[in-house]
């Protein structure tokens, strides 16, 4: 153990301790820019200059290790002084002018520069912002830079290559000229992106967002000739209300349904719902392909941020990828079709709205080859801004339901936002499926949690059913490099964000781990809570397969449900 | 990853094509494991590495502060005239690029101006044009 003394306080600390780590532990803190747990450091904002005794130069705290008999100072006059003349160096490379664009910005309400400048306690700016200039990229159907307020802190660049292993951005130029940018200056639409959007949680400024909805989802409400159906992500429910001021992982299902139906929703349904029916189609697919020796293991195909990654990293492997459609696309295909037809809708009048912890499902609603399923997607972001817009005072509004048919769903449709979820859901219907025998634990364990790569194993019918989940396209990578060097499995789970969709890129910021987890937590509590926890046990699955598909698997569920895939490369 | 090796690829590349190619971009990506961004990053921060094609000569003429306070803004506006191009720029029959650069390690002799391997000080206007004509 070394010893330090921070601000007069003597501690403790091991070998390999930062200053910035120390600082936490005394309760003291030391404001920073480019540093981001769980990410390397970089150690190129200077914000968290610290004094070193016996040091002529401040040594930034998030890059300088403990060494024994240290003695720092985090804010003397001298380090506040200079804390404060960085901070304003890099507002002035920052795109705040007099127009005050601020308060219009995607981040109004949690920016970090503006949080940093409260906790330094700026109280002027001396020198006038720089325009760059800089055109905006507009080239992806998910994501939007916006370059002027970039500060070049990288984190949205180590974000991409360490915790996602794609790499998408890349500073370039020197000196004051640096720039992030794609490959070729080419635009992250036209690039390897997965449109999973974890860039976005790790920008401090409002230099990344979603490609916004909302506008055009106002004007379908307000145009009186459309009837206007939306349907909520599993996701959404157990994170919403933080954009309220709630403790991370509140459930607010019926305040959310409430504030959907003031808003003017004509019906307010449940992406859960056709996560039940993919778990049929998707079930009946696996037991298909074992019976009859068909490509395993098989792969979820939900995420569309995993889905853009296989097309784009592992082409080859597209066989193995589920041929089913991701719930939200499975929910606008039954809207459209039998939901249009039993209420004598006809299909222009019909907008299908979806909410989604998810900047990858924005593009996959722009897929040609499911066009027209989803009109539109929402982040839940852009949802809490909505209810705000409205004057709505959610978290306080009474409970309402979920409208009937396609609002009803089991607990395994809830999992689905949780890494493991769809595997476990999967499981509980497969097993009763193939063996007619009544499964005496629902709950899987193993595949729940934040470890990146989980296994299980299951009994079923004298079979022993592999299976393996992973979260977060590093892991995902990780995994499928197993599976390429023999590794085998049946049934294989894959989804792009850390977490899950829990923590999906159009979740409200700030999603850390600690906040995952709460929300995760909150997925499973809703599930035990349910009567019905088994998809196949959904009484208007059934009822819309008696009524209108035929059985799993059948023609009808083939053309409306299943999709294809296109190899991308790189 | 070895950075010596990579950036002796680099130079090499550069050195074979005059410019660093999109596939060959791909190519080194692959090879060295790492996402074809950082590769494309790397040109960016190098003043010797080329997306585009660049012209046979490459004439670089120093404009920080020794060189500008030896009035190195009319070498360059006298370039500029007599190649038609404008800083950064190509001349279609892909002869000369043009670029505005910082210090080239003369600064007691400037103004002071390059063609490609070749440094020239104390240039004068005649004699920047003089030097354009010989490559010509
Ligand atoms: S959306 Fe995902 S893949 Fe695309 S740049 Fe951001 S982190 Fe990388
Ligand atoms: S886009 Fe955001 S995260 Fe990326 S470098 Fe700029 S400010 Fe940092
Ligand atoms: S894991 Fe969920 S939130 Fe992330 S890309 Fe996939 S569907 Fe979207
Ligand atoms: S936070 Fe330490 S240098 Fe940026």
């Amino acid at each position: 153990m070394l010893k330090v003394n921070i601000d007069g306080q003597n501690l403790e600390v091991a070998e390999g301790t930062t200053i910035l780590e120390a600082a936490k532990k005394a309760h003291i803190k030391i404001p920073t820019l480019c540093y981001e747990e769980g990410l390397s450091i970089y150690g190129g904002c200077r914000l968290c200059v610290v004094e070193v005794e016996g040091e002529n130069l401040l040594q930034p705290a998030c890059a300088t290790e403990i060494r024994d008999g240290m003695i720092v100072r985090t804010h003397s006059p001298k380090v506040r002084e200079v804390r404060k003349t960085l901070f304003e160096l890099i507002i002035a490379s920052h795109d705040i002018s007099c127009e005050l664009n601020c308060l219009t910005c995607s981040r109004n309400g949690s920016c970090e520069l503006r949080k940093v400048a409260e906790d330094i306690g700026i109280t002027e700016i001396r020198l006038s912002p720089i325009n760059k200039g800089y055109g905006e990229d507009k080239s992806s159907y998910a994501i939007m830079r916006e370059p002027n307020k970039c500060i070049t802190c990288g984190r949205c660049i180590r974000k991409c290559e360490e915790v996602q292993g794609i790499g998408i951005f890349t500073m370039a130029n020197r000196g004051p000229a640096t720039i992030v940018t794609t490959f070729g200056d080419k635009g992250m639409g036209n690039v390897e992106c997965t449109n999973c959007g974890q860039c976005i949680h790790a920008c401090p400024t409002g230099a990344l967002h979603e490609v916004y909805h909302y506008e055009s989802v106002w004007d379908v409400l307000h145009d009186e000739s459309k009837h206007v159906v939306v349907q909520t992500a599993p996701a959404v429910r157990v994170a919403i209300s933080e954009a309220f001021g709630d403790e991370p992982g509140t459930i607010a299902t019926g305040q959310m349904v409430a504030a959907l139906r003031r808003l003017g929703f004509d019906k307010v349904f449940d992406t859960n719902f056709s996560a039940d029916l993919t778990i049929m189609e998707e079930g009946t697919e696996l037991i298909q392909r074992i019976k009859e020796g068909g490509t395993l293991p098989l792969f979820t195909s939900c995420s569309p941020g995993w889905i853009k990654f296989i097309e784009h990293f592992y082409p080859e492997f597209l066989p193995h990828l589920s041929s089913c459609k991701s719930p939200q696309q499975m929910f606008g295909a039954i809207a459209k079709s039998y939901y249009a037809e039993k209420n004598n809708i006809p299909r222009e009048d019909l907008v299908v709205v979806s909410v989604m912890p998810c900047t990858a499902k924005k593009f996959e609603a722009k897929r040609p080859e499911m066009d027209g399923d989803v009109d539109y997607v929402l982040t839940t972001r852009e949802l809490a801004g909505m209810i705000k817009a409205a004057g709505i005072d959610m978290v306080n509004l009474e409970e309402e339901e979920y409208d009937r048919i396609m609002g009803t769903s089991t607990g395994a449709a809830d999992i689905f936002g949780a890494t493991g979820g769809v595997m476990e859901a999967a499981l509980r219907t497969a097993y009763e499926l193939i063996t007619g025998k009544e499964l005496e634990k629902l709950d899987f364990y193993d595949v729940r949690g934040m470890t990146g790569i989980k296994e299980t194993e299951v009994e079923i019918d004298g079979l022993t059913v592999r299976a393996a989940v992973a979260h977060g396209l590093g892991n995902v990578r990780k995994l499928m490099e197993m599976i390429k060097a023999g590794k085998e499995y049946h049934f294989v789970e894959l989804m792009a964000c850390p977490g899950g969709c829990i923590g999906g890129g159009g979740q409200p910021i700030p999603t850390t781990d600690e906040i995952r987890q709460k929300r995760i937590d909150s997925i499973y509590q809703i599930d035990k809570n349910k009567k019905l926890r088994k998809s196949h046990e959904n009484p208007y699955i059934k009822k819309l397969y008696d009524e209108y598909l035929g059985e799993p698997g059948s023609h009808r569920a083939h053309e409306l449900l299943h999709t294809h895939y296109t190899a991308r490369g790189v | 990853m070895n950075y010596a090796n990579f950036l002796e690829r680099m130079h090499n590349i550069q050195d074979t094509y005059g410019y660093i190619p999109e596939c060959e971009i791909d190519k080194v990506a692959r090879e060295f494991n790492i996402p074809r961004s950082k590769v494309y990053g790397t040109i960016r921060f190098y003043s010797m590495f080329y997306t585009e094609p660049t012209g046979k000569y490459i004439i670089r003429v120093c404009d920080s502060l020794s060189c500008h306070i030896n009035e190195s803004k009319e070498i360059v506006e006298v370039i500029k005239d007599y190649l038609g191009i404008d800083n950064g720029e190509t001349t279609e029959d892909r002869k000369f690029t043009l670029e505005i650069v910082e210090c080239l390690g003369h600064c007691g002799e400037g103004p002071v101006m390059m063609v490609n391997d070749h440094i020239y000080t104390h240039v004068s206007k005649t004699m920047a044009i003089e030097i354009l004509d010989k490559c010509v």
